[in-house]
């Protein structure tokens, strides 16, 4: 079975009387270690897939396989779980708790994860950090990093926990394009280390980055091709 | 809630309160606050309780008094004036039928001028007892001796005084052996009482003179003053020891079956029930109202656990989607919430203990008790448990991404 398997997915939202399908019978699947973007005008469904796809939310029906397990019927502590264990997520705005330092940061996801002894957390942040290029800021809070390093720790937090997918929303959004590439660059290499990466993005440039794009309309996946 | 994460979830309120130093000092002193005024209003209700037991101790738990007038009673007052006067002849009789009495002493009282040379002083209490009357009191001896049976009954003219009454009689000298004025009559000191200060804070042992009751009855005869029988009883037959009391009364008193007692038998427990009636009425109203203050620093709290949660809410997005159950969040606050009730209960434990020490050392006798530290410190914890639920339940229910969503 595929890393991710989405089978015939529905978001329905009630607004009053009438029904607002967010996703209208979605079914993709994503392998180990692709680099894929998803793409789409707002309003397409592509944020709905986004938090599913995170396990933020619970879908109105389909399957979703991640990892092996369906995660379509969890409950809230469990999804909170899956979420701490297989996914790392990456946010446009960075989402840094602006009192702790990259560090206290970058553990946040050890801290929740049960499984990982005190003792450890400290030494898998630092590595975590080390591998984005920041191991000389490790004691500095996010008000004292630039954008692009304060996306960086992001990107550490995401990776400290060995998660089976990175989810980069809009990652570059908040950045110069300068900055921006980089941010790119980064995860390219964390793709060829064997990484296996979910881009949400609007923009053509940033999702040719990835191997594979799918872009939804009106809650359905109106293209799905491969990026040469 | 793991053990671990407890002490995370410390770290974390320790560091957010560090944050907003002047709003937790703001909040914490309400708590403060409460907390003073709960704890020393318990503590001013401890030392009123051990001063009424101290004061009650002279009246001696097991002693019974027969009196013409009951204490604190509710019998009119026209009806009680014209009862008959207590006989100190029932004492002997009373001595004869009871099978619990233990000691049966006769005490008469009334006033007259003391002097000693061209010291005076007016109206002292003259306080007549029988030569066994230290069996039934608590009163002790300071220097000399009581008088004994046969100065009793031959009504020598000896005299214990009080320890004021010999103090001020006899500044520089000892009385011991001096011959004092009472009356128009002379009285040879033989003793003098150890202090037993003041009883409720009124009414001293201190101030009177103690002479044999035979004395009493050979010079000062007539009518007036107050008389009773005092009877000394086992500890733990008080209530029996009462009614065989009453029983033989009403023999000497020859009272049919339908008639009224025309006397009155009064314990120590008289007394006790009337100050528990006062205590759980000024008491209970005292800790009421400061509880009272303890709630309102309970709701600053609550507001501003409800303005951390809904300031954070981006943090309980970011920390529910790097995978914190809800229970985990919720804990998270209620952990915030207790670290103000409890660091302000403690604070204000800390003043309650100097405040109480400064009254005990000026004002009256206070000491915190151990109970009461305690009490402090749970209900501390108890305000931020209950002040902090509600805003830690709504951090706890924000859907993620919602709350990951919020400017």
């Amino acid at each position: 079975m595929s890393l991710i398997e989405v089978k015939d997915l529905y978001k329905i939202y009630e607004m009053g009387s009438t029904e607002v399908r967010a996703l209208n019978g979605v079914s993709v699947s994503i392998e180990k270690n692709e680099y894929i973007s998803i793409m789409g005008p707002s309003g397409s469904g592509k944020s709905t897939l986004m938090n599913l796809v995170g396990c933020l939310d619970s879908p109105t029906r389909g399957d979703f396989f991640l990892d092996g397990t369906n995660v379509a019927n969890m409950t809230e502590d469990e999804l909170a779980e899956v979420r701490n264990r297989k996914i790392g997520f990456v946010f446009q705005t960075f989402n840094l708790l602006p009192k702790s330092t990259a560090l206290r940061n970058v553990e946040l996801p050890l801290i929740y994860n049960g499984s990982i002894h005190k003792s450890e957390r400290n030494a898998m942040a630092e590595s975590a950090l080390a591998r984005v290029g920041l191991e000389d800021r490790m004691d500095h809070k996010p008000n004292e990093l630039s954008g692009g390093q304060r996306q960086r720790v992001a990107v550490a937090r995401a990776l400290v926990n060995n998660p089976a997918i990175i989810l980069a929303d809009e990652p570059t959004g908040n950045l110069d394009s300068k900055t921006g590439e980089e941010i790119m660059i980064l995860l390219d290499e964390l793709h060829a280390q064997g990484n296996t990466i979910v881009l949400v993005t609007h923009e053509e440039y940033i999702a040719k980055h990835a191997r594979r794009i799918v872009r939804l309309l009106d809650g359905k996946i109106s293209e799905d091709f491969v990026v040469h | 809630m793991r053990r671990s994460f407890f002490w995370e979830n410390m770290r974390i309120a320790l560091m957010e309160l560090w944050a907003h130093k002047t709003r937790t000092i703001l909040t914490g002193t309400g708590i403060v606050i409460g907390i003073v005024a709960v704890s020393l209003m318990s503590t001013l209700i401890n030392g009123v309780d051990r001063l009424f037991e101290k004061s009650m101790e002279f009246l001696g738990k097991d002693v019974l008094y027969v009196e013409r007038w009951e204490w604190f009673g509710n019998e009119d007052w026209w009806t009680m004036r014209n009862r008959p006067r207590i006989n100190l002849e029932d004492a002997e009789e009373i001595q004869d039928r009871s099978e619990y009495a233990l000691a049966v002493a006769t005490e008469r009282f009334r006033s007259a001028d003391l002097s000693y040379r061209e010291k005076k002083a007016e109206s002292i209490s003259i306080h007549g007892a029988s030569y066994n009357y230290m069996d039934v009191s608590t009163m002790d001896i300071a220097k000399g001796r009581f008088f004994t049976a046969s100065e009793d009954r031959t009504g020598a003219q000896v005299m214990l005084l009080g320890s004021e009454v010999a103090k001020n009689l006899f500044p520089n000298e000892s009385p011991i052996e001096k011959t004092v004025l009472a009356g128009s009559y002379h009285f040879r000191v033989i003793g003098v009482l150890e202090e037993m200060g003041k009883f409720m804070g009124a009414f001293s042992m201190d101030t009177q003179v103690l002479i044999p009751v035979g004395t009493f009855n050979k010079i000062f005869h007539g009518p007036w003053g107050m008389r009773r029988i005092t009877v000394k009883v086992p500890k733990d037959h008080i209530e029996d020891a009462k009614e065989e009391l009453e029983g033989i009364m009403r023999v000497l008193r020859g009272l049919k079956p339908d008639e009224k007692n025309d006397f009155a038998v009064n314990q120590q427990e008289a007394f006790r029930q009337q100050y528990q009636a006062i205590k759980l009425a000024i008491g209970g109203t005292g800790l009421i109202i400061t509880a009272l203050s303890l709630i309102v620093g309970g709701i600053g709290i609550a507001n501003i656990m409800f303005v951390s949660v809904t300031e954070r809410t981006r943090e309980i997005g970011v920390r529910k989607a790097l995978g914190a159950t809800r229970s985990q969040i919720q804990g998270q606050f209620l952990i915030e919430a207790m670290v103000i009730t409890g660091s302000g209960g403690l604070f204000g434990l800390l003043m309650s203990v100097g405040i109480s020490f400064a009254i005990d050392k000026l004002v009256f006798p206070a000491s915190m008790s151990i109970g009461v530290a305690v009490m402090a410190i749970v209900l501390s914890a108890v305000i931020g448990l209950v002040s902090g639920l509600a805003p830690a339940r709504k951090g706890a229910s924000l859907d993620p991404i919602e709350a990951l969503r919020y400017e």
